[in-house]
């Protein structure tokens, strides 16, 4: 019986301790031709959580696509910031690109980075 | 008589059958604007520089204090450089409300190029010595903070005539942030937005 109580405690903890981050290419056409290869994050001095996500063009044509990120507390409530709006990403023929953002502020907990198309 | 009454119905007719053909005025989602693009500034290009202002400046470590605390500051003078009728505002509200919250500036109202933005804060102080206030309620003297940084800059445009006669457009969104103790520009940063259009349309 112990035992049992002792492995809901540790899935709860886990469970509340898993990061609820995540890369997502929106439009399915998209993710036909690029490639998210590495998602990296540090926690810089200044207490600010740096993101950097990287990827690759596969096709031989110049494609322009956006990205837009939504950060959240730890207590998952959006923390507004000009980085939900669309950014720009130009996405050179069969070249890599990298996606570089910081957290508006040391709240940022967790990061949700939308990829899509130009227009959609 | 007939011939008026006629004439009155399709008239009217005719009004009707205008007014329903003309375009409906529609609120723009400004979230997911698929709107085509002017060859003027609207406020994507306004998120555009001011996203990527605020990103630049804090990648760089230029308004990261000693021991965590906050700089002042001061907005001085942002000059519109275009051929268009634009409060630099647009642009520097969006970096301000962005670096507030960023935790690592306040900015001042009490002072500025042209005198203070909120004047209020001297106004209030002109209160002492008036009998009709409570005078423990009225700020002392030597209360307001002098701002550490200053930030400045240019929003420019030009104009290209291009040979197959159509029209290019540049824009230049120039900030320096400045060191107000040692008049050293610790932060600079550009963004360029470009457009392609019509030479018959104006960028004004």
């Amino acid at each position: 019986m112990k035992i049992y109580s002792l492995i809901f405690v540790v899935l709860i903890v886990l469970s509340g301790c898993a990061s609820k981050s995540y890369v997502k290419v929106v439009d399915s056409s998209v993710s036909r031709y690029i490639d998210i290869d590495d998602v990296k994050e540090r926690l810089r001095e200044d207490g600010l959580k740096e993101l950097q996500v990287s990827g690759e063009n596969e096709t031989d044509e110049y494609i322009l696509l956006r990205y837009r990120v939504t950060w959240k507390d730890e207590d998952g409530f959006e923390i507004p910031s000009i980085s939900s709006n669309w950014t720009d990403l130009p996405v050179h023929k069969n070249a890599n690109f990298s996606i570089n953002i910081i957290a508006p502020n040391t709240k940022a907990h967790d990061y949700q980075l939308f990829i899509n198309k130009q227009g959609d | 008589m007939n011939k008026f009454k006629l004439s009155g119905v399709i008239f009217v007719m005719f009004s009707i059958f205008l007014a329903g053909c003309a375009d409906k005025t529609q609120r723009i989602d400004i979230h997911h604007d698929t709107g085509d693009q002017v060859m003027g500034l609207d406020y994507r290009d306004f998120n555009q520089a001011a996203a990527e202002a605020v990103q630049s400046m804090l990648k760089s470590g230029a308004l990261n204090k000693k021991g965590g605390d906050r700089y002042i500051l001061a907005i001085s003078r942002i000059t519109n450089d275009t051929m268009q009728h634009i409060d630099t505002d647009q642009l520097i509200k969006k970096i301000r409300i962005e670096l507030l919250g960023s935790g690592k500036v306040v900015v001042t109202t009490a002072v500025g190029i042209n005198g203070a933005e909120d004047e209020m804060s001297s106004k209030a102080r002109e209160l002492r010595q008036n009998d009709e206030f409570n005078q423990r309620t009225v700020q002392k003297k030597g209360q307001m903070i002098a701002p550490d940084m200053s930030l400045s800059g240019k929003i420019l445009q030009r104009n290209i005539r291009m040979d197959d006669g159509k029209q290019q457009v540049e824009y230049y969104f120039m900030l320096s942030l400045t060191e107000i103790k040692t008049g050293l520009a610790w932060w600079e940063g550009e963004t360029i937005i470009g457009k392609r259009g019509s030479g018959k349309s104006v960028a004004w």
